[in-house]
């Protein structure tokens, strides 16, 4: 696997999805001093995904890989919360925004969009699988990131309700 | 929903309610309202609410609805009333919820009256947030980071960092003037996709495919997309699926916007 994985290509995946994160904390008006830990989270869990969905190396289903991210995320958030004293959404929400499938989301209106224009059976079948499969992986990968992310503050409840204490 | 109370007042006696339980009522239903409002789970809501009506030998059961929050209160002599409250329309804003969650530990540990927390809550929720100059670089910076993520080139990144500031400033300026939400979505998705669609229009770069689809990224409605999922795993499924279609309803103007501007501008994507 070792030979396969580009690391000047993970690094950058690290790198930019830090500053995305540190861009969507911003919009969320999260606390400043959260900013570098929603960075920290964010980059090893898009990293983290990107490694298990390298091709040539364990080549995972997005969602799954998705999970195990957010998972990481989640863990990486809830422990560092406490040092800066904000609730652990504070900071795991931001750093999971990248991870977001927006794309998925909007093809999955590309498809929808596709069904209303063109009803000919091909064109609309065609459509309905693009509005069908995007919707689908959409979906399932949100669902995938929140259960990960939240099982760490479930697991250590005592830490994730009592941080801002 | 039944307030699960997590907490004990480590043998000490409640707080009297100063103005009595219609006082603490009115707070814990304006406390809910702004907690939803800035995107709490409801976990929190439940948890930050039961710790403070405790606090003041108060019961309190919070049930969420689409778009207000209920508190019943219960406590000594068989009191029992429910106070209902509007969501505030503060937007997502994660210093409200960590100094609410904050300042409801304060009241349980250190003792607060109840005037006194009232005074802070409202200079908390009085703080005004204006959208200023760095978010909206940084948001920019954001999506053009998004932008490299998809495989876009340098000149992609420029054109969506442009397109994202220019469509983030106008979000500003409507939302300013409180525009219909899901009208501002698609108008700035239009002029976020028709800027980047210049990467494809002028050939600049070689990915003007990607400068399109992510210059409207930065609309994508992640926090309640993640609120909703929280919710639902624990077992809200009412706010859950409200949540839900917010944002849903959101991402279907921003996506209308784009589509009006590729249909218009006939760029292939």
């Amino acid at each position: 696997m070792g030979d396969s994985i580009s690391w000047g290509a993970f690094f950058e995946d690290a790198l930019f999805s830090a500053m995305a994160a540190i861009g969507f904390s911003s919009i969320s008006h999260t606390p400043r001093r959260a900013y570098i830990l929603c960075a920290v989270a964010a980059a090893a869990g898009h990293s983290l995904r990107f490694l298990l969905t390298l091709p040539g190396g364990v080549e995972m289903n997005i969602i799954v890989a998705a999970t195990i991210a957010a998972f990481v995320v989640g863990t990486i958030s809830v422990m560092l919360a406490k040092v800066i004293k904000v609730p652990a959404e504070a900071c795991l929400f931001p750093a999971l925004l990248p991870m977001i499938p927006g794309l998925y989301a909007c093809r999955t209106f590309e498809g929808f969009v596709g069904c209303l224009s063109d009803l000919q059976e091909a064109a609309f079948e065609h459509n309905l699988y693009l509005f069908m499969s995007n919707g689908m992986t959409c979906v399932a990968i949100v669902i995938g990131m929140t259960v990960g992310a939240n099982i760490p503050i479930f697991i250590m409840k005592k830490i994730s309700f009592q941080v801002t204490r | 929903m039944n307030t699960t109370i997590d907490t004990d007042l480590d043998g000490r006696a409640p707080l009297p309610a100063e103005g009595g339980p219609e006082a603490l009522g009115c707070f814990l239903a304006d406390f809910s309202s702004w907690l939803l409002g800035c995107g709490a789970t409801c976990v929190r809501i439940d948890k930050n609410v039961g710790r403070i009506a405790m606090s003041y030998g108060y019961d309190a059961d919070v049930a969420v609805m689409p778009r207000h929050v209920s508190v019943h209160l219960s406590g000594p002599g068989g009191y029992a009333k429910t106070f209902t409250r509007r969501m505030a329309g503060s937007g997502i804003n994660f210093e409200i919820n960590t100094d609410l969650s904050a300042l409801s530990w304060t009241i349980r540990d250190c003792r607060l009256p109840l005037q006194e927390a009232e005074a802070r809550f409202r200079s908390i929720v009085g703080r005004k947030y204006v959208d200023n100059f760095h978010i909206l670089w940084l948001t920019a910076l954001a999506n053009a980071s998004f932008c490299r993520l998809f495989g876009g080139d340098a000149a992609a990144m420029a054109a969506v960092f442009f397109a994202t500031a220019a469509g983030y400033f106008f979000k500003q300026r409507c939302l300013r003037r409180r525009m219909d939400i899901r009208v501002v979505f698609f108008f700035c998705a239009f002029i976020s996709a028709s800027l980047a669609s210049g990467c494809g229009l002028f050939g600049w770069g070689t990915t003007p495919g990607v400068a399109v689809a992510t210059s409207v990224l930065y609309l994508i409605p992640g926090v309640p997309y993640i609120n909703a999922a929280s919710d639902m795993l624990a077992r809200h499924y009412l706010c859950s699926f409200s949540r839900f279609v917010d944002a849903v309803v959101l991402t279907a103007s921003l996506s209308l916007g784009m589509w009006a501007s590729i249909l218009l501008e006939n760029v292939s994507f």
